[in-house]
């Protein structure tokens, strides 16, 4: 019996994202079995191959997780004959992906409508700052900008402090919209044989992350920044413990659990303490249980306490730093991270499959970093059937570059 | 297929995609709120009690129905349904029996004596795609641990990391700082979308099968960058991750995120700033020596913009080219010009019958748009329905 396949198996896409939202999106989904054709150019390369000096890297990332399993192609799209070669692969294609700013697909005449003339049914993804339409839609941006433009930087920050600026997590979390609504209309084509154009806009994700407090704000309320607070849960917050820099995370959500947390870290205090046995009384005392936790915490080890208050049916868990995470067996046996290697990569942690499946193996990682230009045998010559020499005049004329 | 062609959501990316939810946690009812939002038709299966999240903070002031829950549950049905009773087992295989999708976050142990233990699901509705989203998820050494937000953000690794750059400088000695809200739990729910998606594109070939999302693995997952740093050799701190110069100002009247990556911003920002004779010096001129005396370069930011106004500093920016936005307040947002030209709240109808805009998702599919408006379903309003 032939082993399942992953489960996009099948499904090609015609990758022109750049950078880090819209890669990761198309990682994601092939990391879910899609084939993914990047396409880019020696003039126009991703920002993974070039120097970084905001991160003190001074050549080109060796390993680049968007860019993990895609193959990849040179076109030279200034040239009309590269636009040409780029829409027969769009028309071997499912999904096509780009993260330009709204207008350079037009620009390269590579829009949804000359797209869907390629191919009639292609679910075109446009992952942007401010989306396709509307009046800031030319705004270029970055994650932090994402976070300020959508309220989700504003509601983040201590309490009496400034807003805090959000990072790559941002991006990401735009991307794995992006795989989700690509994907719905995958089906939607499947069911109807039409063509869609989702439009993503990374600001309106960082929106998506406070639509409580954007339902606040419609009745008129002026939501507040809570801080590591929580208006139901006390405690709640981040605690210094017995090593430096060291911190616990503890989020108590009732009575019992308040009861199952003195057992662990204080014993002699009776358990039904009426200062601290209700919610309501505890959400009264926070100052006052932050400073007793404080005091019970600073000789603790945070590790054990832990894992103690876990085993007491406590919510609690140590702030990890990534070696934390890198050398936590829990993640290594869900394959939510892995170890990779290549020639010239030594071996080294990767983020693996996004879930486990029962019915359907090769989800993950299968390649990593691809070199420039790599898979052109595969896609210009098998795929688009280009001949060698064909290919050598392309080169030579710099469509292929 | 008249029926069909002629209901609303016909048109929708998921139409006609059948949803069963059971959920107490943010990660498993945003998971089904987007499906919902594409069209999927989402039965959320509660408690007699109701769902937890009813009463989840923050409460509207006026009515003290949870905003949180208004905003996960709009447009989606709901029905009573204790799997722990014979009556609540009816309920539950009548519901899966039609269902392409069940996204479920009952904790492991409880799994079996509620008939949701996945060999199980999987042997008694082939078709169906069964999706465990949980904090640690459903297999490994810690699936039984539980976490809320705050736990499962420092559990992947972006906790630590946070905050960085202003807040971090003026208050050093704070402990971390969490993103707002249930950033780490929408992940989740994003990444599960995502999988039952792909799941269920398989359905023909493979039949349906069980599929295990974890909260703390979703964090991991959109933290990767930290994790190639570290595969890089370098360990990420939020004392150090700052960018060397730019983040977030105070200026007259408001914040404002400013972030020069690239030379010719560089050059364009030097412009906004009114060519001062600071930033002409030579030297300057090379991105590693900016970065080097990015402090000394933003105390000369922070002095121009305490002096104007955040309005009139992103006007000028934008224009020159110079990547700068606002911090914008809730309201701001729910009444922005933008937002209100995509149309990125719609109405909806609040349980007590108030009226509410809410975020309607947060992408949109141009050649069929998301259907809009909706209401906020009451507890088993199904049932009500039926016998009314």
């Amino acid at each position: 019996m032939t082993r399942p396949q992953a489960p996009l198996a099948g499904v090609r896409i015609a990758d022109f994202t750049i950078h880090a939202a819209g890669p990761f999106c198309t990682h994601l989904l092939s990391q879910l079995g899609a084939e993914c054709i990047k396409i880019e150019s020696r003039t126009r390369p991703d920002a993974f191959r070039k120097p970084h000096a905001v991160y003190g890297r001074m050549q080109a990332a060796t390993f680049d997780q968007v860019s993990a399993n895609k193959l990849s192609v040179r076109l030279n799209l200034k040239q009309p004959e590269a636009v040409a070669i780029a829409k027969r692969i769009v028309a071997l294609s499912d999904i096509a992906a780009e993260s330009f700013r709204p207008g350079v697909m037009k620009r390269l005449g590579l829009d949804f409508e000359a797209l869907r003339e390629a191919k009639p049914d292609i679910v075109l993804l446009s992952l942007s700052s401010c989306g396709q339409s509307g009046p800031d839609s030319h705004f270029a941006g970055y994650a932090p900008l994402f976070g300020a433009w959508g309220g989700l930087g504003w509601m983040s920050g201590y309490s009496d402090g400034p807003p805090v600026e959000m990072r790559h997590v941002m991006d990401h979390s735009a991307g794995v919209h992006a795989a989700a609504a690509t994907l719905a209309a995958l089906h939607q084509r499947r069911r109807t044989g039409r063509a869609q154009h989702v439009d993503l806009a990374a600001r309106e994700v960082a929106s998506a992350m406070i639509g409580d407090a954007l339902v606040q704000a419609s009745r008129g309320s002026t939501p507040l920044r809570p801080g590591n607070g929580d208006l139901s849960m006390a405690p709640h917050g981040v605690y210094r413990t017995g090593q430096p820099d060291r911190w616990l995370t503890l989020a108590v959500r009732n009575d019992h659990e308040w009861a199952a947390l003195l057992q662990v870290l204080a014993p002699e205090l009776p358990p039904h303490d009426p200062r601290f046995a209700t919610a309501p009384a505890r959400r009264g005392r926070r100052a006052e249980i932050d400073a007793l936790l404080t005091r019970w915490l600073a000789a603790r080890d945070a590790d054990e306490t832990a894992a103690q208050l876990q085993q007491a049916g406590v919510c609690a868990h140590v702030s990890w730093t990534m070696q934390d995470v890198a050398d936590d067996p829990h993640l290594r046996e869900r394959g939510a991270l892995v170890e990779v290697s290549a020639p010239g990569i030594e071996p080294r942690l990767a983020v693996g499959a996004p879930g486990r499946f029962s019915a359907s193996d090769g989800v993950g990682i299968r390649r990593l970093t691809p070199t420039l230009g790599q898979d052109e045998d595969y896609v210009f010559g098998e795929l688009l059937g280009i001949d060698s020499a064909g290919r050598a005049d392309l080169v030579a004329r710099e469509v292929i570059l | 297929m008249l029926f069909e062609e002629a209901s609303p959501s016909a048109g929708l990316p998921l139409a006609g995609c059948r949803v069963v939810e059971r959920s107490r946690t943010v990660a498993a009812a945003y998971a089904g709120r987007l499906l919902a939002a594409m069209g999927a038709q989402v039965v959320m299966l509660e408690p007699e009690a109701g769902s937890p999240l009813r009463q989840a903070p923050p409460l509207l002031e006026d009515t003290g129905e949870s905003a949180l829950f208004a905003y996960l549950c709009v447009g989606k049905r709901s029905r009573v349904c204790d799997p722990l009773t014979p009556e609540g087992q009816a309920v539950l295989a009548r519901e899966l029996d039609g269902a392409d999708i069940l996204i479920d976050d009952t904790p492991v142990r409880s799994r079996a004596a509620a008939g949701l233990d996945p060999a199980s699901t999987v042997r008694r509705f082939p078709s169906l795609v069964h999706v465990s989203v949980l904090p640690f998820g459903a297999s490994g050494p810690k699936a039984h641990w539980d976490g809320e937000e705050l736990n499962l953000l420092h559990a992947g690794g972006e906790g630590f990391l946070l905050p960085n750059g202003l807040s971090h400088e003026l208050f050093p000695d704070r402990p971390p700082l969490k993103i707002y809200g249930h950033f780490a739990g929408y992940q989740a729910g994003s990444t599960a979308v995502t999988c039952a998606l792909a799941a269920w594109w398989t359905v023909p070939e493979a039949g349906g099968q069980y599929v295990d999302v974890s909260v703390q693995d979703a964090v991991l997952s959109v933290g990767a960058f930290a994790l190639q740093r570290l595969g890089d050799g370098s360990l990420e701190h939020r004392t150090t991750r700052s960018f060397r110069y730019g983040g977030v100002f105070e200026t007259l009247d408001g914040y404002l995120e400013l972030l020069t990556l690239e030379d010719r911003q560089w050059g364009a920002l030097v412009e906004l700033l009114g060519r001062p004779a600071w930033a002409g010096e030579e030297a300057l001129r090379d991105p590693l020596e900016r970065s080097r005396r990015g402090a000394e370069i933003n105390g000369h930011i922070r002095e121009w913009m305490a002096a104007h106004r955040v309005e009139d500093i992103v006007r000028q920016a934008q224009a020159l080219g110079v990547p700068a936005a606002k911090y914008r307040t809730p309201r701001e947002v729910s009444e922005g010009e933008h937002e209100r030209a995509r149309g990125l709240f719609a109405p909806a109808l609040l349980e007590s019958g108030e009226p509410v805009d809410v975020l309607l998702a947060p992408f949109q599919f141009r050649c069929t748009p998301l259907q809009r408006g909706g209401r906020v379903p009451a507890l088993g309003e199904m049932a009500a329905e039926a016998t009314a």
